[in-house]
């Protein structure tokens, strides 16, 4: 057996010449690879990181938690040297490092892997795997080497694609995977997950908890960031929580419980369980029939009351975006009907869907939900002003318009009315849902409406989320956390390749009873 | 614009002693087009110690005339580009209705016809451009580009070799004065002016940044993002042919392969890239526009009366435009970092 770094440096590596450096069961780990000690780090007079210590093992997957503004981010861009740190010490490998640089910090093994994946999408998986190495005679590229030492790099962490496939082909999860394989064949020892499983679906997540378990193995230290409790506490060897820029608890992930974990990352008990809301009413406030988009869905039905909350669990990624896509227009299906409070909505034109009242709110807020450069407020009232047919625009009249639904959504800014790009992801989420949600909808498709947002956020956009229910509105809601599913659901309907497989009452059903229809459905 | 994420710790806000001049720096960077205006303010006020000329009304009038026609193209256009659009056939538009309308007006018929024949001419080929850009999602770029050489072709052809002059029509429009201001002026100023407002005041303007920022968030937001592409296309069309009509006025003859074509197109796009509009939209103002026209006016003037040979106009106009983009990309840079 090879170990990580022999292959690192290319097949022509003879195998046991180097001496394992590490003790590949991560079991008894002698000294830390990674010693932080004091960070501190501001920006402009705020402080970020207020005396961070972080002690990294090889061999553990070791997840950092907090809420948004933590300090998580920067504290990965501290070590991978995208900032440098105002006080205290890095040490790599028992060397103090001053003055950290990317460049130094990935000569020493330190590699992070982004949420927004950074592949070039143009080319195979095969060049992305040995990007800026390619093995050449002379000038001219060896694709075959190529072709062979990426199937390699990717078979030793037991990844399974065809590396012949472009990087813009692959779902979410096997960009990741591509992306960790590039990361350890250049020579990762420390390699830091930024919300490796967010949007994918229960069985791309499993896959991904695989490969970072298989590099624990090899040796690998793992920082593993994620906002799913559940996840940590299955994954995680050891649990360190940040909060306001200031670790306030390090401990092996035994010793915290759920609750334990979410007291330590908001510093009070969150309360998010299911509310008393009125049932729903008799009236069908949506219905979708037969949709078959030729791809990704395949003849999908659903009826939601007024009132309702009806989830659909299984579609991630791909299949999630597809039903945004077909039911706010953007796209026309191969077939399907829909229905909105009995009347019915064409397919293929934004404007009819939106003149039906339904509301599609995207889980992809960047791409699809606000424009970064407006401030809050016009994207607050983006959608409502044009359904007001207003003409003119005055700052005063849109700030008077735009303060109480920042109240009601709990929208918080402190600098006044800065660009929608300058919020915090929560924050943003909010924003999103409050430009939909103000517009009294009949009815509502609300994709991962949670997605990258902290404890706190979530719980108060679940709050919202039950209100609008309350309100009559017939809510469809996309999700991949089963949580967020018991959580809200009247009933939640597990669709697999496009097809319904299963029908729940939630009252009925248990989380786990779920999650296993959902994987069962997955194997099919 | 920088924004605090987080609230400051008391004490942290008062800068500690001898860091004064950095603050009023900061203060000063906040103002719009500071760099642009430093830049024009240190044009001025070298050419004015060098040239006893420079500084008279009648030349200052005299760059306010001569930028006019540009003014009233790079005003369209930074509309236009603010909602991600481009137009690269604006001034081949000029070129044609310029012609057309000399052509008409020399056969003898109405000035007041041959105007608005101009006005829709240029209307009818920026629609072109339009609904070429939104039917088939061919880069703008590209479109206009390829409609700016046929059109330059057309103009060419309409000439068929000759200049065509139009003796003393619209003599007064083109060159007089009503209360000390040239009319092409008073033209210029008005396009300018109703553009800013357009684009402060109306939900129309304000759709033209929300779609130059991200078209799919527009169209989803209920936003006839098609109907106002093309409403934008006509328009920049219908202040091309406006421009046509100010042009053949001011000179009182179009000839071929003169003042008009690519050229005025390249020095409008500089206007408008100079003054901070982004290629890729969603940012603009009409103001950066207009501080644009007057520091390009203003060099071509100053090489001008310093007796440079006019081969260093394009000389001038490409190296402020490269000097101000590379500023333009260093303020975002240092926008971005804070």
């Amino acid at each position: 057996m090879t170990s990580l770094r022999d292959r690192g440096k290319g097949a022509a590596v003879p195998t046991g010449e180097e001496p394992a450096e590490r003790d590949p069961q991560g079991t008894a780990p002698g000294a830390p690879v990674l010693r932080v000690r004091g960070v501190t780090k501001s920006f402009g007079g705020a402080a970020a990181l207020k005396g961070v210590d972080l002690d990294l093992y090889p061999g553990e997957i070791h997840a950092l938690m907090g809420m948004n503004g933590a300090g998580k981010s920067t504290l990965v861009q501290v070590l991978s040297g995208v900032h440098q740190a105002d006080g205290g010490t890095v040490e790599v490998g028992g060397h103090v490092e001053h003055g950290m640089t990317v460049r130094r910090a990935r000569r020493l093994g330190i590699a992070s892997v982004p949420q927004r994946r950074e592949l070039a999408m143009g080319l195979t998986v095969a060049e992305n795997v040995l990007l800026g190495d390619l093995p050449t005679r002379g000038r001219a590229v060896r694709w075959k080497a190529v072709r062979d030492e990426a199937r390699e790099a990717l078979h030793a962490l037991g990844i399974d694609i065809d590396v012949t496939r472009t990087a813009g082909s692959l779902t979410v999860a096997e960009q990741t995977m591509v992306e960790v394989a590039r990361e350890v064949r250049r020579g990762g020892r420390i390699l830091i997950l930024d919300e490796p499983t967010a949007c994918l679906s229960a069985e791309a997540a499993q896959q991904i908890r695989t490969l970072v378990r298989t590099l624990r193995d090899e040796g690998v230290a793992v920082v593993y960031i994620s906002h799913y409790i559940d996840e940590v506490m299955a994954v995680a060897d050891r649990v360190t929580v940040l909060r306001d820029g200031a670790v306030v608890q390090s401990a092996p992930a035994a010793e915290f419980d759920a609750g334990g974990l979410v007291r330590a990352m908001v510093g009070r008990d969150v309360v998010s369980r299911r509310a008393e809301r009125p049932g729903p009413k008799d009236e069908t406030g949506l219905a979708v029939r037969g949709l078959t988009d030729g791809r990704a869905i395949r003849d999908f039905s659903v009826d939601v009351r007024k009132g309702e909350i009806v989830a659909v669990l299984g579609p991630a990624g791909d299949a999630q975006s597809r039903l945004f896509d077909l039911l706010s227009g953007r796209r026309r299906p191969e077939h399907g009907e829909l229905h909105v409070d009995g009347v019915p909505v064409p397919f293929g034109r934004v404007r009819a869907s939106l003149a039906g009242g339904l509301r599609c709110v995207t889980g992809d807020r960047r791409a699809l939900g606000l424009v970064q450069e407006l401030s809050v407020d016009e994207n607050l009232m983006l959608a409502g002003d044009r359904f007001a047919r207003r003409r003119l625009h005055r700052r005063g009249h849109l700030a008077r318009r735009a303060a109480p639904l920042r109240r009601t959504y709990g929208v918080v800014s402190l600098a006044g009315n800065p660009p929608v790009g300058a919020l915090s992801g929560g924050n943003q989420q909010k924003v999103l849902l409050a430009k939909w949600l103000q517009t009294e909808p009949v009815a509502c498709f609300l994709e991962d409406p949670t997605n990258g947002v902290d404890i706190a956020a979530m719980a108060d956009i679940h709050t919202l989320v039950d209100e609008l229910a309350s309100r009559g509105v017939a809510v469809l809601l996309a999700s991949s956390s089963p949580e967020e599913v018991m959580r809200l659901a009247d009933r939640v309907v597990v669709v697999s390749a496009g097809r319904t497989v299963a029908e729940h009452d939630t009252t009925a059903i248990t989380r786990d009873e779920l999650v296993a229809t959902a994987l069962g459905g997955q194997a099919q | 614009m920088t924004v605090k994420t987080r609230p400051e710790p008391p004490g942290v806000g008062t800068p500690p002693a001898g860091s004064g001049p950095r603050i009023s720096l900061g203060a000063l960077r906040r103002i719009p087009h500071v760099g642009l205006i430093a830049v024009l303010a240190v044009v001025v006020i070298f050419t004015a110690a060098q040239s006893e000329t420079f500084a008279t009304d009648r030349n200052i009038l005299n760059i306010l005339g001569q930028i006019s026609v540009n003014a009233v193209l790079a005003a369209g256009l930074t509309l236009l580009m603010t909602a991600g659009g481009m137009d690269f056939s604006m001034g081949s538009n000029v070129a044609v209705t310029a012609a057309v309308t000399a052509k008409l007006i020399a056969h003898g018929h109405a000035t007041p016809l041959a105007v608005v024949v101009s006005l829709l001419l240029g209307t009818a080929l920026g629609l072109v451009n339009g609904v070429v850009v939104t039917f088939t999602k061919v880069a703008p770029f590209v479109v206009t580009l390829a409609t700016a050489t046929l059109l330059d072709g057309v103009a060419l052809l309409v000439h068929d070799g000759n200049t065509i002059s139009i003796g003393q029509h619209m003599f007064t429009f083109g060159n007089e004065k009503v209360l000390g201001v040239p009319w092409l002026l008073i033209v210029a100023v008005v396009v300018l002016v109703a553009t800013a407002l357009v684009m402060r005041f109306t939900v129309f303007g304000r759709d033209a940044f929300a779609i130059g920022g991200n078209e799919h968030v527009a169209r989803l937001s209920g936003i006839n993002v098609t109907a106002r592409k093309l409403t934008l296309y006509g328009l920049t069309g219908l202040l091309s042919g406006l421009g046509g009509v100010m042009l053949l006025a001011r000179l009182g003859s179009s000839s071929p392969g003169s003042t008009a074509g690519l050229s005025l197109q390249l020095s409008v796009v500089a206007a408008v890239v100079i003054g901070g509009t982004s290629l890729a939209g969603g940012h603009g103002t009409v103001l950066g526009t207009a501080l644009g026209l007057v520091l390009l006016g203003v060099v071509a003037n100053a090489l001008n009366l310093l007796d440079f040979s006019s081969n260093y106009q394009p000389v001038s106009v490409g190296a402020v435009l490269l000097i101000a983009a590379i500023a333009n990309e260093m303020h975002k840079a240092r926008a971005a970092r804070h």
